[in-house]
């Protein structure tokens, strides 16, 4: 066994056999921020996914933390891992596959900014529908994940709470600059944007101040009709 | 309004919750139905607090709000879900419907002997801005840290809502010498949120940076209620220069979101030295 396993091992034990809230924290930060190395650690993810179940939101903080570092080796864990009894336990892999980015959390994603209780759930689904990494797809798989992730971000402008409008707009605006947008989806995300920056249509002044923001990031990178017909 | 959740264990995050919400999701009407009969205290409760939150327009709300206020007796503590508790929510509910005919009728409660009603009364004539309520709070903490801000034999609530009534007259923002007079002392109290509270207050009123240096200190606070206090206050002013202590305090993302909303829509006067999409910025990476 390596030294790196075995620390990991010890604090693996460290989690398992913690007596107090604190001391869970203090063992979840160490693990999560261990340097895992090549060896993508089973055990050290399956603890991870654990503590999110504990109802402990400071060593949640710091599983979620460690998930997103470990990176798309920890998705299928954490999908394995969905457990509709335990909300908790389930707004905090929200927030892990929102940090990741792996397509495979889509479906969850969606589901959470469409209909999760809790603002900052769909708040982080928000964040995560924008930034979500297309590299490991094939190309013509491109457009039908963008498509999916804008018509959820569009929808999510009607959110009843402000935070969630403000990370629509930080997600649309992520979208249109990294997931190459069609003209005709370019032209529905400056229009949302535009709409959640009218006072008319958007009573809170940092929603309005950041779509603004957002609208005027992305004016200038309309796709000309060269780079569209180059796409699938 | 987010659905309500699936499972009756539901969990909320922190930061989350709606504390009084815990309710059936009903119509405006239904509200306004609810808060007209009388039978059903329990229903009176919720429509009350239902009305505020969903800011009605309905031309009816206010006059039925006033009527739920004026209901209240004296209290009685053996009493389940008594008047004074929906009066509590009425007088609540009235200061975000931002019409200023309620103003006289929460002046008369905050005279009321139910220290619960006096400190609903404070806020909601905070949110109103209501400068005819200034004389009347400085006159009820005049008596300062050792009288106003005593605590009471019985329990371990002050003699006056010392934190609602100190913020409200930092929201209504009459400036006066005196008023700053009346506040100062409370800078000093025992409790670190009353000391939060003046210090909010005064930073509103003077925007002297001295009233910045202890809500900021009081971010790094043993307490997390303490911390998530100091946080509101420096949100509520607008204090930009607090920016990066804010980012660093170890609290709830979903506050601190809260608190930087504060930063950015009350502190423009502050956008030279620290530009608006700086505060954006911030709140992106809380998201």
């Amino acid at each position: 066994m390596s030294v790196e396993m075995s620390t990991i091992s010890e604090h693996i034990r460290a989690v398992q056999q913690a007596g107090s809230s604190q001391a869970m924290l203090t063992a979840t930060s160490a693990l999560a921020s261990c340097d895992h190395g090549e060896s993508a650690n089973g055990e050290a993810i399956a603890c991870l996914v654990e503590v999110l179940g504990f109802n402990n939101p400071g060593a949640a903080v710091a599983a979620v933390d460690g998930l997103i570092r470990l990176g798309p080796v920890a998705v299928q864990p954490i999908l394995d891992s969905l457990d509709p009894r335990n909300y908790g336990a389930r707004a905090w892999a929200v927030r892990a596959l929102a940090g990741i980015g792996d397509v495979r959390g889509l479906e969850l994603l969606e589901e959470a900014l469409a209909s999760d209780v809790g603002p900052s759930v769909r708040r982080a689904a928000a964040c995560g529908l924008g930034s979500l990494q297309l590299q490991a797809l094939a190309p013509q798989q491109h457009a039908a994940v963008r498509q999916r992730a804008l018509a959820a971000l569009l929808a999510g402008c009607r959110d009843g709470e402000w935070v969630v409008r403000y990370a629509v707009s930080v997600g649309l605006e992520s979208l249109g600059l990294r997931l190459a947008p069609q003209p005709q989806e370019h032209e529905q995300l400056l229009a949302a944007l535009a709409a959640l920056g009218q006072p008319e249509l958007e009573d809170t002044m940092v929603v309005r101040l950041r779509a603004r923001l957002a609208h005027q990031r992305l004016l200038p990178m309309a796709p000309t009709e060269a780079q569209a017909e180059a796409q699938p | 309004m987010p659905p309500a959740p699936s499972s009756p264990a539901a969990q909320p995050l922190p930061g989350d919750g709606d504390a009084d919400g815990s309710g059936d999701p009903i119509s405006e009407s239904e509200a306004l139905a609810r808060l007209r009969q009388s039978d059903d205290q329990s229903h009176q409760y919720y429509a009350a607090w239902w009305l505020g939150r969903n800011r009605s327009r309905h031309p009816e709300a206010v006059p039925l709000l006033l009527a739920a206020l004026r209901q209240r007796r004296p209290r009685d503590p053996l009493a389940g879900v008594e008047e004074n508790a929906v009066a509590r929510n009425a007088a609540r509910a009235l200061g975000k419907l931002g019409d200023s005919g309620a103003i006289a009728e929460l002046l008369a409660a905050l005279d009321d002997e139910d220290d619960g009603l006096r400190e609903a009364a404070a806020r909601s004539l905070g949110e109103l801005g209501a400068t005819e309520a200034v004389a009347l709070l400085q006159r009820r903490l005049a008596s300062g840290p050792a009288g106003a801000g005593a605590t009471r034999p019985d329990s371990p609530r002050l003699q006056e809502p010392c934190e609602a009534m100190l913020e409200a007259l930092g929201a209504i923002g009459v400036a006066g010498s005196d008023v700053i007079a009346v506040i100062e002392p409370f800078t000093g109290h025992e409790r670190p949120l009353i000391r939060s509270a003046a210090c909010r207050a005064l930073l509103q009123l003077s925007g002297e940076p001295r009233w910045a240096d202890p809500l900021v200190q009081l971010l790094d606070h043993p307490q997390l209620q303490v911390r998530r206090a100091a946080l509101m206050d420096l949100g509520a002013v607008g204090w930009r220069p607090a920016l990066e202590p804010i980012c660093r305090t170890l609290a709830e993302n979903s506050l601190k979101l809260i608190a930087l909303r504060g930063l950015v829509e009350q502190g423009e006067h502050h956008g030279a030295t620290i530009p608006t999409e700086a505060v954006l910025s911030a709140m992106d990476s809380l998201l």
